[in-house]
């Protein structure tokens, strides 16, 4: 059975929500980030699928963007973590609320 | 320009003095000099001024320039018979009264000589001012500086005292700040000549005139004081500094009086007829009330606060018996109690030097051990009682004698005959004083050590009795100052408004 | 000006004296005191009998200038146009030399000079001796201001002048106390400045009437005013002053108005021909008044004429009427306007003119002043208090006479019972007799001289009031002989009587020298701790052996005052007795009045010789009562010379003055009978108005009343031979014995109701009524509760309200509101920043969510 775009979309659909869900409910902020880089990549996966789709290298070219972003977003964002481990020797965000008003 | 100068002359004296410290010379008699040799420069001029002035009923030596052209307000000086005596008194008493304070101010010296200096420029500009706005600004200037001599050099009590006759006499000037208001933007002008010329522009309503009389009149009796205004005097008076207490009794009571003549009758005439009785019988009561409420007194100083009530009782009604003799008598009578009672203040003050009281009976023959200055007190207190030959007779003589020739106050004699009463209560309590101070055994240690007059003492008392003797003897001069204006105010006020009065008493009659 | 130029030396001088001695007198005795008295005393007399013989030169002056008076004006003192009322307000420094005030200026300066002298040796030692010529002086020279004035207000400076002197001199030993540390010589000085203030009050008053009503204080215009005004009736002329024109006057009636628009107007005569035909009814009236006024114009010039008669004078009197336009006295009659007659405005000045002699000549009510004046130094009693001062009074009287006998002649009478100038003289008769019961009852020498000297005033008042002024005058002059001789005689006795008493105490025996020097500072004073009195009579007697020369000459002033012939007191006191017996019964009527003013002035005189008889037996008959008086002695030479000079004119003075005819009108030696009258003639206006018949003045006999005279002489010997043998013949035996006279009713004359009055109920009362009104009125009152509790109290609470409620609560509030629900907002906000990262995720998913609800919504 030919996999058609409707699949696509749910999976990255469902990828999507586990990542923000990952987001909005874990405490460790390793694992908020990888749920970030699974709402990326849920993401990736519906522009690659609509490309595929649509015929149009605009969506493949997108997703490079995207994974550079990530890149060097898990450099930046891992390297405060770090920082904040060395401080906080913990990484729990609940732990972080130093904007609390 | 001329008066220009002269009524901020004395600021060149402060300048002076705020000049010593960036050269290095600030020291007291530094100051003090500076400030005696300003005065002393200014009475010469004012002197001369009056000397070479001739009285021919008008306005002389005018300045006017406008200030706020858009409401009228001009910055207007001038003088004439009604305010050269003034002058000439504004600028003789400051001159003794900073010479006077010379050993009593011992510290903040530098501040106490530049309120001297400063007052002399705001009574300056009362008398000289010929424009109500400009008037009432050098009016209120007047209390500042007078303001802080009681409250920073006075007695025990400064700070009441002061207080007390800041907000009293600020009290009555605002409304007479609302009838200068509505006057000015009623005619667009404050210029008083103007005003006069136009008076029946708010004149004309009889309700309206005598309500701005009255505002004028409340302020002016207040600083005199007339009868229920005076509670602030005593206070004033005796908290002040012996100088502060000269130019108060000298010249800032005279205010109020130059105010009656200089605003009062010349602006609302037939208002001045009306309530001339009134006044008259308040000024009576003052009389009165003032010798006998002196007389009791147990504080000298008090005792001759009170006797100014009285005094001022004699200028009021003879300024409001309306007629020459009255008016002139009033005014001169002016510079008589200036004299007199500032000299009285002055001996005050040299008793309280030496002896830190001035009880009545912490004294008694003093005269043994004070030869001279008992003899000039005693002329000084003579002339205060009015013996004739001295120059408080001669006012009192013409007021009385205007009182009985007044057309307006009805059975003048018996007012005279109560305002005469004042005569013989005069010798009561001035010579109650004289006897408890002066005369009586010497038995008290501390007066047994009591100096006589030092030079600068004796100066300053003979400065004061060379003019009491001379207007008690020659007073023609100094009437001759004034009686060209005070008959053009007769002309050009008070006898229209006498006629008017007339007339309506005609229509009346059957 | 000739040589009445000299006239003012006559004031110079006293001045010069009053400088030399103010500023250098001390510095003179302080250096050398023998040599220093010297200087300064005769200086001082040597002023006075300068000034004593300028006016000697200026009596000859007057003789060749035949009598006619002069007017020396020096300078202008008061001058003030009146231009609302037409009138000039002059008054010069002018020194008018008449007969009048040459008389003074020769009682002033004679009797004076002596008494200066006097006073040398008196005041010998004292501290003080520089300062009390100074006075002495000083007095000289207002008392002639006085007398040489040719105006009121000249003579009021004089007057007042005097007063002050008066209370200095009184007060000269001012540190003297009494037992009770009172400091008593200035009370009574002070006593005499207030006494003489009431006076002056009524002088004032009278002056400010007088100018109003004649336009002018200077004597020969006021006079001649008053004549031309009061034309042949005075009770018809009208006066106005400016005040009678108000509504309120008495007698209101429709001419008011016009009367009044008539004096403001400068014209008078067009004003009342427009207002004569608005008013029918007074428009004839209104005629005739225009005519009167021009009738009066011309009265007035021809009365300008008339005053050339008196010489130089009228030229000032022609200017003054110059700007003297609207004549406030008017012909109009009396019921017609609001004016007061003539008659009455005279009567209301006159009578003022009494009340300022009261005070200063002594009279009831206003005497009490003077018994306790004796405090001062014997010679300025006998100068101040006998001589010179207290009989200014008496001159203000004779000076005004034309005044006085015009309203005699108006008949205008207070209250409908009594003129003024009778007044007078009934003031002056009952003065007379109550001062002599009084002096009864004394037992300290001055004040026996003291209420004697009230008693003799009484007498001249009552001459000058009976319109005997010449009478009054002579009077005056030879009790100033005797009255001074008098007490300088006391001082004399107390002087002798203190060092005897020093010699008994202090010094032994003998010690001449040193007692000159001892009475000195404490002079007076308690020197020796007990309470001798050197006045006390009770303490004298037998005096006439330690001092016969005062004693002879005492005698001679007692006996002068006593009225015995021919002594100078009863040729005086007989002409006043015989002018109130002539004219009280005339054969043209009697004038009861006069009767009256005779009864008492008899009995007066009677009382006079008793107490003279009195006082002379318990001082220097019988034994001396007391050691002091034992060992009293005559006093020096400066002291004694003067009182023989007196002496000699206390017996002469009388006879030679003014001698009357004795045997009839026409056997009279030119010049040498009726001198003084002849000479006061040509001063004393109203004389020469009764020989032209416009007043009806009686007139003083001419020739000595033997039946006056005898009465008089009679009852004076039989009241000194009374006291001499029958009460006082061999009483008191010692200085405790009382008084004869001490059980009887005379006796109650010594609590002095008057003084008790004043003393002991007015004085207190005003001491009352003033304490309460400066400390409760007007300090508890006024200045505590008024302005403080009630004015300052309340705003200080209301300011507190204002601050604490208004403002911190309101203002504040609204302010601070604005704060809180910010505060309370940002609460409620910061409720959303948790500081959870996955909170702020969960909001921007929620964002998401809405915008996308909103495209959606929006798509669709």
């Amino acid at each position: 059975m030919e996999a058609n775009l409707e699949w696509y979309i749910g999976l990255s659909t469902i990828l999507f929500t586990i990542g923000a869900l990952g987001v909005l409910t874990r405490r460790n902020a390793i694992i908020i980030f990888m749920s970030v880089e699974m709402m990326l990549n849920a993401a990736n996966l519906a522009f690659v699928a609509f490309a595929r789709h649509h015929a149009n290298l605009d969506g493949q070219l997108f997703v490079f963007f995207v994974m550079t972003v990530a890149a060097a977003e898990v450099a930046v964002g891992l390297a405060l973590i770090v920082a904040i481990f060395r401080s906080k020797q913990n990484i729990n965000v609940d732990d972080l609320n130093l904007l609390k008003g | 320009m001329a008066l220009t100068l002269l009524t901020f002359s004395p600021l060149i004296g402060v300048a002076l003095i705020l000049l010593l410290k960036p050269f290095g010379r600030e020291t007291d008699d530094g100051i003090r000099g500076i400030a005696l040799i300003s005065s002393v420069i200014i009475f010469v001029v004012t002197s001369a001024l009056t000397i070479a002035f001739e009285d021919n009923g008008a306005l002389q030596m005018v300045v006017d320039v406008d200030w706020i052209p858009s409401l009228g307000i001009g910055y207007r000086l001038g003088i004439d018979g009604l305010s050269v005596l003034m002058v000439w008194l504004t600028s003789f008493i400051s001159m003794l009264a900073i010479w006077s304070s010379f050993k009593a101010i011992d510290h903040q010296v530098k501040q106490y000589y530049i309120f001297m200096l400063l007052l002399e420029v705001g009574m300056m500009g009362v008398f000289l001012a010929q424009d109500l706005f400009l008037f009432y600004v050098f009016w209120e200037f007047t209390l500042v500086p007078m303001y802080f001599l009681i409250g920073i050099w006075g007695g025990k009590e400064r700070v009441y005292a002061s207080i007390k006759f800041f907000l009293y006499t600020m009290a009555g000037s605002l409304l007479m700040l609302l009838a200068i208001l509505y006057m000015g933007i009623k005619a667009d002008t404050f210029s008083l000549v103007e005003l006069i010329a136009v008076r029946d522009l708010f004149g004309a309503d009889e309700m309206v005139q005598n309500m701005l009389f009255l505002g004028f009149a409340i302020a002016f009796a207040i600083k005199v004081p007339v009868f229920p205004f005076h509670s602030w005097l005593p206070d004033a008076h005796t908290q002040a500094p012996t100088a502060g207490s000269i130019i108060l009794a000298g010249v800032l009571l005279k205010m109020g009086t130059y105010g009656f003549v200089r605003f009062n009758l010349p602006l609302f005439p037939d208002a001045s007829v009306n309530f001339a009785p009134l006044i008259a019988v308040l000024a009576i009561i003052g009389i009165i009330y003032g010798a006998v409420v002196s007389f009791a007194q147990t504080d000298v100083k008090k005792l001759v606060a009170y006797s100014s009530v009285s005094h001022l009782g004699f200028v009021m009604l003879g300024i409001f018996s309306l007629n020459e003799a009255g008016i002139q008598g009033g005014i001169l009578q002016g510079v008589n109690h200036g004299l007199s009672t500032g000299a009285l203040f002055f001996m005050v003050g040299v008793l309280y030097e030496q002896r830190h009281t001035r009880a009545m009976d912490a004294f008694g023959g003093v005269w043994k051990a004070m030869p001279v200055f008992s003899v000039l007190s005693l002329v000084i207190t003579l002339s205060s009682m009015g013996l004739p030959g001295l120059n408080g007779f001669v006012g009192e003589f013409s007021i009385l004698l205007g009182t009985m020739g007044s057309p307006v106050l009805g059975p003048a004699w018996i007012y005279t005959a109560f305002a005469t009463t004042g005569v013989i209560l005069a010798a009561v309590y001035l010579l109650w004083m004289f006897q408890n101070v002066f005369m009586g055994p010497l038995d008290k240690p501390e007066n047994q050590k009591l100096v006589d007059v030092n030079p600068r003492e004796l100066a300053i008392m003979l400065a004061f009795l060379v003019f009491i003797v001379w207007i008690g003897v020659a007073p023609s001069p100094y009437f001759n100052t004034m009686g060209e204006s005070v008959a053009a105010l007769m002309d050009t006020a008070i006898t229209p408004a006498l006629e008017q009065a007339a007339t309506a008493i005609t229509s009346v009659a059957p | 000006m000739n040589t009445f130029g000299i006239a003012p030396l006559i004031l110079i001088f006293p001045i010069i004296g009053v400088l030399f001695n103010g500023l250098a007198g001390r510095r003179f005795i302080e250096h050398d005191r023998e040599i220093g008295e010297r200087w300064s005393g005769w200086f001082a007399s040597a002023m006075a009998l300068m000034s004593f013989a300028i006016a000697v030169s200026l009596f000859f002056v007057l003789r060749g200038n035949e009598y006619h008076a002069e007017t020396i004006t020096l300078f202008d003192w008061f001058n003030i146009q009146i231009a609302s009322w037409g009138m000039n307000f002059h008054i010069p420094w002018a020194i008018q030399v008449d007969t009048l005030s040459v008389t003074m200026m020769l009682v002033v300066t004679g009797v004076g000079s002596l008494i200066h002298i006097y006073a040398i040796g008196y005041m010998h030692g004292d501290a003080n001796f520089s300062r009390f010529f100074t006075y002495l002086n000083l007095f000289l020279f207002f008392m002639l201001i006085l007398i040489t004035g040719n105006n009121y207000m000249m003579l009021f400076v004089g007057w007042e002048g005097v007063g002050l002197c008066s209370f200095l001199l009184i007060g000269f030993w001012f540190e003297q106390t009494d037992e009770k540390g009172s400091a008593v010589n200035v009370d009574a000085a002070r006593k005499a400045f207030v006494a003489n203030r009431v006076g002056d009050l009524a002088m004032i008053l009278a002056m400010s009437l007088t100018f109003w009503t004649f336009g002018s204080l200077t004597f020969d215009t006021v006079f001649a005013e008053a004549l031309a005004h009061a034309g042949d009736d005075p009770g018809a002329a009208v006066v106005y002053l400016p005040w009678m024109f108000e509504e309120e006057s008495e007698a209101i009636e429709p001419a008011v108005a016009i009367t009044h628009d008539e004096m403001m107007t400068d014209d008078h005569g067009e004003a009342v021909d427009d207002h004569g035909e608005a008013i029918d009814d007074h428009g004839e009236a209104m005629d005739d008044h225009g005519e009167a006024t021009d009738d009066h114009g011309e009265a007035v010039d021809d009365h300008g004429e008339a005053m050339d008669d008196h010489g130089e004078a009228t030229d000032d009197h022609g200017e003054s009427k110059g700007h003297y336009t609207p004549v406030p006295v008017d012909h109009q009659h009396a019921s017609g306007g609001l004016g007061i007659s003539l008659g009455a405005m005279l009567t209301a000045i006159t009578a003022l003119f009494l009340i300022g002699a009261t005070g200063k000549s002594a009279q009831i009510p206003l005497f009490v002043w003077l018994p306790d004046a004796m405090a001062g130094p014997t010679p300025v009693s006998a100068l101040i208090h006998a001589a010179t001062m207290v009989t200014s009074g008496i001159y203000l009287i004779v000076r005004s006479n034309v005044l006085f006998e015009l309203v005699r002649e108006s008949g205008y009478e207070m209250f409908g019972l009594i003129s003024s100038p009778t007044l007078v003289a009934y003031v002056g008769a009952f003065t007379a007799v109550y001062a002599g019961l009084i002096a009864f009852t004394q037992f300290d020498i001055k004040k026996v001289l003291a209420y004697s000297t009230v008693s003799q005033l009484g007498f001249m008042i009552a001459a000058v009031g009976m319109g005997a002024y010449v009478a009054g005058m002579f009077h005056l002059i030879t009790h100033a002989f005797f009255k001074a001789l008098l007490f300088m005689g006391s001082g004399s006795v107390i002087h002798g009587m203190e060092h005897g008493h020093h010699d008994l105490h202090g010094h032994g025996h003998g010690d001449d020298d040193h007692d000159e020097d001892a009475h000195g500072d404490e002079h007076h004073a308690e020197a020796h701790g007990d309470h001798f009195d050197p006045q006390d009579m009770r303490t004298m007697g037998g005096l006439r052996e330690q001092m016969p020369i005062t004693f002879a000459v005492y005698m001679v002033g007692a006996l002068a005052l006593a009225g015995i012939f021919p002594l100078a007191g009863f040729w005086s006191k007989d002409e006043i007795l015989a002018h109130a017996s002539s004219n009280g019964f005339h054969p043209d009527g009697w004038q009861f009045e006069f009767i009256g003013v005779y009864a008492l002035l008899s009995i007066a005189a009677v009382c006079t010789a008793f107490y003279m008889g009195r006082q002379l037996k318990m001082v220097f008959f019988g034994e001396p009562r007391h050691e002091a008086a034992k060992h009293a002695h005559e006093s020096p030479p400066t002291m004694t010379y003067p009182l023989i000079v007196l002496a000699g004119l206390s017996i002469f003075g009388g006879m030679v003055l003014n001698l009357p005819y004795l045997f009839g009108e026409h056997d009279h030696a030119e010049g040498f009978y009726l001198m003084l009258e002849q000479w006061l003639h040509h001063s004393i206006t109203s004389f020469s108005l009764t020989e032209a018949g416009i007043v009806h003045m009686p007139h003083t006999p001419l020739t000595l009343s033997y039946m006056v005279a005898g009465l008089s002489t009679i009852l004076a010997v039989g009241a000194i031979l009374g006291a001499f043998y029958g009460l006082y013949g061999n009483r008191p035996q010692t200085a405790d014995e009382k008084d004869p006279l001490e059980s009887t009713p005379i006796w109650w004359m010594a609590v002095l109701p008057l003084n008790t009055l004043y003393m002991d109920y007015l004085v207190p009362v005003f001491n009352r009524v003033a304490d309460w009104t400066a400390f409760r009125l007007d300090w508890e009152i006024w200045h505590d509760m008024v302005h403080d509790k009630l004015i300052r109290d309340p705003f200080v609470g209301a300011s507190k309200v204002a601050s604490e409620i208004w403002d911190r609560k309101g203002v504040d509030g609204v302010v601070n509101g604005v704060g809180r629900v910010a505060n309370w907002l940002s609460g409620v906000m910061r409720l959303s920043q948790t500081g959870f990262v996955r909170n702020y995720a969960l909001s921007v998913f929620l964002g998401v969510v809405l915008l996308l609800a909103y495209f959606w919504l929006m798509a669709s």
